[in-house]
């Protein structure tokens, strides 16, 4: 029995070592030039993605197809995969990298043609679809503040003029005595946008965003912290009202909406960022 | 030095730490509390002689045991109980004590069918009654037998909590996570994490130390 038992394995393992092997043959073929890390897009499948990066290629006239993309679910975990050298550069927004590196000084650095892809991604609200009524009192909100300049001051006290030595400012919500109360998912896992303070608080330009658009439709706020992978599961089952979602802008020839799970509705953009990439300073 | 201090102390980090610390001993122990009532009766069940009771018993155990905390965890609090207005840490209480439920059940079944069944018998030929060689038979030896599985029972059980950040809970884990994303330094804050869930188990030991001295 024994015996038997030593011959089954040896075989098995005999088998998946060359398993193994021909595997790594088929990879070694089109060798991969860059490591490169992005944080998962939730609905995105890998398909959807590859023909994203194929139409990116043509626009920025730079070939990538043959980099090898792996898929983190939080800057965190992208961040320590560049750490520790099993990516050689990663993608997100310009300023969560600008964010990064003042944490971080003389570690990071922007990579070579950093911005070749020429892509960038806008931020918008996401809401259930049958909330229509809210969604557009939301996105109504959005353009009000874009025509009278909250929205530029706010991107400034939040994103641009942040010192490199300081977190983001905290943020005051207003309270309105018997009015409803929208519930708010906030991940906490994007800063400079989506950050917890030291002292547990939400805070970020997401979140005082949020606190103008709760004064401007006279609504309470009730922040709900969650993990960035439930979002959408929260956002059906009623948990949160609101939450904050990243859209492709339908202008660079890219689906707008491959991030979106059914059932959800986006109201108006309110902020664009660039994607960039950045690698470990030599 | 500084680093750490920035990371784990400064402008109350060390409060929102030890809040998040709070949420997972609350539900831990509230879990380890109630899975092991219910985990007792669902190994009396199945020992038991009532057929379909057994069968539900058999029946939890493989679910129970065969699922992911987490897909478990994110189906009641988004699915069965999404409507119910239950508060996030009461569902994470309930589908941690369902967890534990079926491990102890089963804990409490190995260390059943590790006692030869004769000592019954002859305590029941002594004149004992059923409830009595139960008590003073059965009973003190499944507890020596299930101390040791017990033990890392509870250390994997407040391991398992770190999931409830999927569920609006603001966890140790969580907490930890926070502090990796503002600060940006990962590295040295999942170490910190990393070490205080160790301080929680060797905790968790030292208690079981503990009442073996008394003995």
């Amino acid at each position: 029995m024994k015996k038997i038992l030593t011959l089954i394995l040896t075989a098995l393992m005999a088998v998946g070592f060359t398993g193994c092997g021909e595997n790594n043959n088929a990879q070694n073929s089109l060798p991969p030039d860059l490591k490169v890390g992005i944080i998962k897009n939730l609905n995105a499948s890998e398909n959807l993605y590859d023909d994203m990066i194929k139409k990116a290629e043509e626009l920025g006239g730079r070939k990538v197809t043959n980099h090898k993309y792996s898929f983190y679910d939080s800057l965190t975990l992208l961040q320590m995969g560049i750490e520790s050298g099993s990516l050689d550069e990663i993608s997100t927004y310009k300023n969560v990298a600008n964010y990064l590196m003042a944490k971080n000084p003389n570690k990071f650095e922007f990579a070579p043609n950093h911005d070749y892809l020429k892509l960038s991604d806008k931020f918008a609200f996401a809401m259930r679809e049958t909330d229509t009524e809210l969604k557009n009192s939301v996105s109504a909100a959005v353009e009000a503040m874009q025509n009278d300049g909250t929205l530029e001051n706010l991107t400034k006290t939040y994103i641009t003029d942040l010192k490199p030595d300081e977190d983001p400012p905290a943020v005051a919500f207003e309270n309105f005595d018997g009015a409803d109360t929208l519930k708010v998912g906030i991940t906490g896992d994007l800063p400079p946008m989506d950050l917890i303070l030291a002292d547990g608080t939400p805070a970020g330009f997401n979140t005082a965003l949020l606190s103008e658009i709760g004064k401007r439709l006279q609504k309470n706020i009730e922040i709900v912290q969650i993990d960035s992978a439930s979002r959408a599961a929260a956002l059906q089952s009623g948990k949160i009202d609101i939450s904050f979602w990243a859209i492709i802008p339908t202008d660079t020839n890219l689906p707008a909406d491959m991030d979106k799970p059914q059932g959800v509705e986006l109201s108006a953009p309110y902020f664009q960022d660039d994607i960039v990439h950045i690698d470990l300073k030599k | 030095m500084e680093l750490i201090y920035k990371i784990f102390i400064a402008n109350g980090a060390w409060q929102t730490i030890l809040n998040g610390l709070w949420a997972t001993v609350q539900i831990s122990a509230l879990s380890l509390l109630f899975g092991t009532l219910l985990g007792a009766l669902i190994c009396f069940f199945r020992v038991g002689k009532i057929k379909p009771l057994k069968i539900f018993a058999q029946g939890y155990i493989s679910i129970i045991r065969g699922a992911p905390v987490l897909m478990l965890l994110m189906l009641l609090f988004y699915g069965v109980f999404a409507r119910s207005g239950l508060s996030p840490i009461t569902v994470a209480v309930v589908t941690f004590s369902l967890h534990t439920a079926a491990h102890v059940a089963e804990l409490l079944r190995a260390a059943l069918m590790a006692i030869d069944t004769g000592q019954v018998e002859a305590a029941r030929t002594l004149g004992f009654s059923k409830f009595q060689a139960f008590k003073l038979v059965t009973l003190p030896q499944i507890l020596k037998i299930a101390k040791p599985v017990y033990q890392s029972t509870v250390i994997n059980l407040i391991q398992w909590t770190s999931v409830v950040g999927y569920v609006t809970i603001t966890d140790l884990t969580r907490v930890i996570n926070n502090i990796a994303s503002r600060t940006m330094q990962p590295m040295i804050t999942i170490i910190g994490g990393m070490i205080i869930y160790l301080a929680l188990s060797y905790i968790v030991q030292g208690i079981f130390k503990l009442t073996e001295a008394k003995k």
